[in-house]
């Protein structure tokens, strides 16, 4: 039994090695691999900005009062705010934002329709989750200019000429200053790896089947899951110098925190490269044709990414058909992954979701690839 | 190391071998046997299923209809023990351009699951067999093609393989290079490697033990050279020299015991019975045609006779 397992190791090993030399002897591989996320997130980074609606709103309601709820209504009313969970106090605020439960919660303090009707100044909480991909600053206003609109109403309606003004006040919190930059590059970087990573293995197996040394590899003992896990091994460790140039760009550069674990983060990465260049090897493996699968590979990967990750638009503002596909796109779970470990510093507690969900979908791909390897000539 | 063939000294033995694609039928009820030890060659034109056949013999194609032996394995049911046992160069030249001549080897050695230290020591073999010494460290892209050529039989050699499959060795190869390489073969077949070759060269044919002959999917002639040359060109060939004598076939055709007579070269060959005719009747007959005959001798039927005559009979096999 020893002999077929140290053969395995043999085999990988000799594929593996050449992959590397390949992958070494070949500039524009190496440019595609680090030369293009750097451009890449240089031109994103610096180049793009947002709007945003529908921010999921959580209330904390301690009046429970005819009063308070109109002013949820009102938030709500507004189409910028859909209403989220009700939570019994502010201590649940947080966690509920660590989770995405919600991006924003309204706090309204015990008291308010007395103190309206006292004609008394009113302190209402808004908080945000300024690590989401939403414009805080916006959002900021939005709620500012319902409570002015609240505030008329219910002059209007008490009769008062006199009454005071509604005054919200709004905490951001885990991106107290609202810089786009912060919550962007995150959602960035999982666009750039899943766009290139798949790129990178896309081109591989085609170009073996175009150079007809996949007839010649074939007519080795070489089994199929040898092939697939010795062409990804080496892609992998380009892969993991792709992530640490990538956060160090968006450290240093962007300034982008890093709040939570590192080592949970390198595991995130790895598992979501892991399905990245395995989805590459499945479109390699499927068109056998550099042309086609290039193509392949960039539709698989770029428009799903940055469309259906939440990178650049909310998940939570999706039609159901779109969220429900989003819930397949792997960068979705990446993103989410990396904005919680990195700006709200997340733990495993709140990570596993999207640990299960990377793995899962790396688990498929390789799989779906060794199973789709044909290892005979049609 | 394997388990015996059905018959221990047929190193492949096919029976009725068919692989259609729709309605063509690339490889059409092929049958035949090569044995142990022997360069077999497997001959035909561009298409005429060749390479459709060898792949099919080296377990990567399986076959639509029969089946066959391949080094004691059923290429149908055990397609992956007749990839440990047999070596196989393929048309296209399949080599890795950009490793060097060493990691090219140091590959095929690892995709064949061969350890490091046994495999140093086989690489030394390989490199001193095929001359290979000074290119070692050599990118293979840069190599001129009779280098690459003998490389790649090297690789398709680092297992021992019982059997050798090269589908067109030396096409595109200067003739030096080409001579090197049979002499190569030779020296493999010589000590118990079974080779199996298909080669459109005619005169690189002559070195096969046997041949079999293949057109149209269909297996039409298989024997040694000489035999095939008994068979299929029979009497005697006269090679002439001239003018005008290719306008003076036809009145040549009309003599009767002349099976042949076509251009070649920078002459024609005129073939017949020796029972009926003989070298004067032809040349007068040249003559009469409107040929000056500059010169005139026997020559030896070459397989090239052999591949036209066969072709030239049609499809009368079917």
């Amino acid at each position: 039994m020893r002999q077929p397992v140290a053969r395995f190791f043999i085999r990988v090993g000799a594929l593996a090695a050449k992959e590397a030399t390949h992958i070494r002897r070949d500039p524009r591989v190496l440019y595609l691999a680090l030369g293009m996320p750097v451009v890449m997130l240089l031109l994103f980074g610096f180049g793009v900005s947002f709007d945003i609606d529908r921010i999921p709103l959580a209330v904390v309601d301690r009046d429970q009062s005819e009063a308070s709820r109109r002013l949820v209504a009102d938030f709500v009313a507004s189409g910028d705010f859909v209403q989220g969970a009700s939570l019994a106090s502010e201590a649940e605020i947080e966690p509920l934002l660590r989770r995405g439960g919600a991006a924003a919660a309204l706090v309204i303090p015990k008291g308010l329709s007395r103190d309206l009707a006292r004609g008394e100044d009113v302190p209402v909480q808004v908080v945000f989750d300024g690590s989401d991909g939403m414009s805080t600053t916006q959002a900021l206003a939005r709620a500012d200019a319902i409570a002015q609109a609240a505030t008329m109403r219910i002059r209007r309606e008490g009769g008062l000429s006199a009454a005071p003004p509604l005054r919200v006040s709004a905490w951001t919190r885990f991106n107290p200053t609202g810089r786009s930059a912060i919550y962007l590059v995150p959602g960035l970087m999982a666009y750039v790896l899943a766009m290139v990573s798949v790129l990178l293995t896309a081109l591989t197996v085609a170009r073996e089947w175009e150079r007809g040394s996949m007839e010649q590899l074939f007519a080795t003992p070489v089994g199929r899951l040898e092939i697939v896990v010795g062409k990804l091994l080496p892609y992998l460790g380009l892969g993991c110098l792709q992530v640490l140039l990538v956060l160090a760009m968006g450290a240093w550069v962007f300034d982008v925190p890093m709040r939570g674990s590192l080592f949970l983060l390198g595991v995130v990465a790895v598992l979501f490269m892991l399905g990245m260049l395995g989805q590459g090897l499945l479109v390699s493996v499927v068109t056998r044709n550099q042309m086609v699968a290039t193509q392949g590979a960039m539709m698989s990967s770029m428009l799903p990414s940055m469309l259906l990750s939440g990178f650049l638009f909310p998940i939570e503002n999706m039609p159901l058909p779109l969220r429900t596909v989003s819930a397949a796109i792997p960068a979705r779970y990446f993103v989410h992954a990396l904005r919680g470990i990195l700006l709200k510093g997340n733990g495993i507690a709140e990570i596993w979701p999207d640990l299960l969900a990377l793995s899962g979908f790396a688990a498929l791909v390789v799989v779906v690839s060794t199973v789709r390897f044909q290892r005979r000539l049609a | 190391m394997n388990p015996p063939a059905t018959a221990p000294d047929h190193a492949i033995v096919v029976e009725d071998l068919s692989r259609h694609y729709g309605p063509f039928r690339a490889v059409d009820r092929v049958s035949f046997h090569v044995e142990r030890g022997e360069i077999f060659g497997w001959l035909g034109a561009n298409g005429a299923g060749k390479s459709t056949t060898i792949r099919m013999l080296c377990g990567l194609l399986q076959p639509t209809s029969g089946d066959a032996t391949v080094a004691g394995h059923r290429i149908s049911r055990d397609p992956e023990g007749v990839k440990r046992s047999i070596g196989y160069m393929s048309q296209k030249f399949s080599l890795y351009l950009d490793l060097t001549v060493e990691a090219n080897m140091e590959f095929f050695g690892g995709a064949y699951g061969i350890p490091r230290r046994p495999l140093r020591h086989r690489m030394e073999e390989i490199v001193g067999l095929t001359g290979l010494a000074e290119y070692r460290g050599a990118t293979t892209g840069q190599l001129p093609g009779g280098i690459r050529q003998r490389l790649a039989l090297g690789c398709a050699m680092l297992h021992r393989p019982e059997i050798l499959f090269l589908d067109e060795p030396t096409a595109g190869v200067d003739p030096v290079s080409r001579r090197d390489f049979w002499r190569l073969i030779r020296r493999l077949a010589g000590e118990g490697t079974t080779v199996f070759v298909t080669t459109h060269y005619m005169d690189e044919a002559e070195y096969c033990a046997r041949i079999g002959l293949m057109v149209d999917g269909h297996l039409v002639a298989l024997d040694d050279p000489a035999g095939l040359k008994r068979v299929h060109v029979p009497g005697r060939v006269l090679d002439v020299r001239g003018e005008g004598l290719v306008a003076a076939l036809p009145t040549a055709r009309e003599v009767p015991g002349v099976m042949a007579a076509e251009p070649f070269g920078a002459g024609v060959h005129v073939r017949f019975d020796t029972g009926t005719c003989d070298d004067a009747r032809v040349l007068g007959a040249l003559r009469e045609g409107g040929a000056r005959v500059a010169g005139a001798e026997p020559v030896e039927a070459t397989l090239e006779d052999v591949f036209l005559a066969v072709v030239a009979r049609g499809k009368e096999w079917e």
